[in-house]
């Protein structure tokens, strides 16, 4: 893992990297890791054929690389969520966008998150999916930034414990920026104050 | 769940937190509970504490402050406090940084911008 500004890729969008301090975790270090979390996944879901539910878009990255590491015979879905936009919450709730197109009633579901922070978007819609009486349901989640959690969630399937700082990157956005940089950057703050 | 409109919150970051339960249909109560810290000697309570919000399924108490860390040092005493004289019960301080990252996070305005610094009115000593 590296923790220095020079190690921005060159590859990055010069943009991008004027506005990030320094990479926290680097590309290799997350495949790698990926790697090991669908290995795992495959060992624990071996002849079950479940369905992998991602929300969009951050998780994007993060499932495509996941499912090519989950070695196993497996169906895929998205969700997506109005976020609590200055448009969105007028509305004052949630809701379902893009709902799911497999019925998951008595299925194996893998919900795939690409961060948990507060934990309210996962608790919403993993309250919403038990509905359904799926046969299970775990989380796999790459990002966990445990200090501000609000809703108790635990995962089965973890990556990385990221520290509390605003970060960027592999399907993190600030502002629905950088999500296409393969690696993890925390922000310089003086780009957040400005933007 | 009490309505937003009909709370008497002691500072915009208490509304935009509710707010932002509310979106995402987390139950709260607002301020439902003192909990006696200390007491004097003829058993009345010299100091209480009342969190901010409860999220009753998530038997979570939370407290929010606005204050600069420097200024931290009480609440955070009256959170140890409250931990050590009732462990059952959970709570969680969001400050400023959180409160801010927030902001960030859900694109409202950050409530500890404006002139709200001083100091959280409900606080008890």
């Amino acid at each position: 893992m590296s923790t220095s500004r020079k190690d921005i890729p060159e590859t990055a969008p010069e943009a991008y990297r004027q506005a990030i301090a320094r990479v926290i975790i680097d590309e290799a270090t997350l495949q790698a890791r990926i790697s090991e979390m669908g290995e795992a996944i495959a060992r624990d879901y071996e002849g079950k054929n479940p369905v992998f539910v991602g929300v969009l878009k951050g998780v994007l990255f993060f499932l495509a690389d996941l499912l090519q590491a989950t070695s196993i015979p497996l169906a895929v879905d998205f969700m997506s969520i109005s976020s609590y936009s200055p448009s969105s919450r007028e509305q004052g709730y949630v809701r379902i966008t893009k709902d799911l197109d497999i019925c998951i009633e008595g299925r194996h579901v893998v919900f795939v998150e690409d961060i948990i922070d507060t934990g309210l978007t996962l608790g919403y819609l993993l309250k919403l999916l038990r509905t359904r009486n799926p046969a299970s349901l775990e989380v796999a989640v790459l990002f966990d930034k445990p200090s501000r959690r609000l809703i108790d969630i635990h995962p089965r399937y973890l990556g990385f414990h990221l520290p509390d700082l605003f970060v960027v990157g592999y399907g993190l956005d600030y502002r629905e920026q950088f999500r296409n940089l393969p690696f993890v950057g925390v922000l310089r703050p003086d780009f957040l104050k400005l933007s | 769940m009490p309505h937003i409109e009909e709370t008497d919150f002691q500072h915009p970051a208490e509304k935009e937190f509710a707010k932002l339960l509310d979106f995402y249909g987390i139950q709260w109560e607002y301020e439902p509970r003192t909990f006696p810290l200390d007491y004097n000697e003829d058993g009345s309570v010299k100091s209480a504490f009342s969190p901010d919000f409860y999220l009753p399924e998530q038997d979570l108490y939370v407290e929010l402050t606005t204050q600069s860390p420097k200024l931290n040092n009480l609440k955070n005493r009256k959170i140890r406090q409250l931990q050590e004289r009732y462990p059952g019960i959970n709570v969680k301080l969001l400050n400023r940084r959180d409160i801010r990252s927030l902001s960030i996070k859900y694109d409202f305005p950050d409530p500890t911008d404006v002139n709200f610094q001083e100091g959280h009115p409900r606080d008890r000593t």
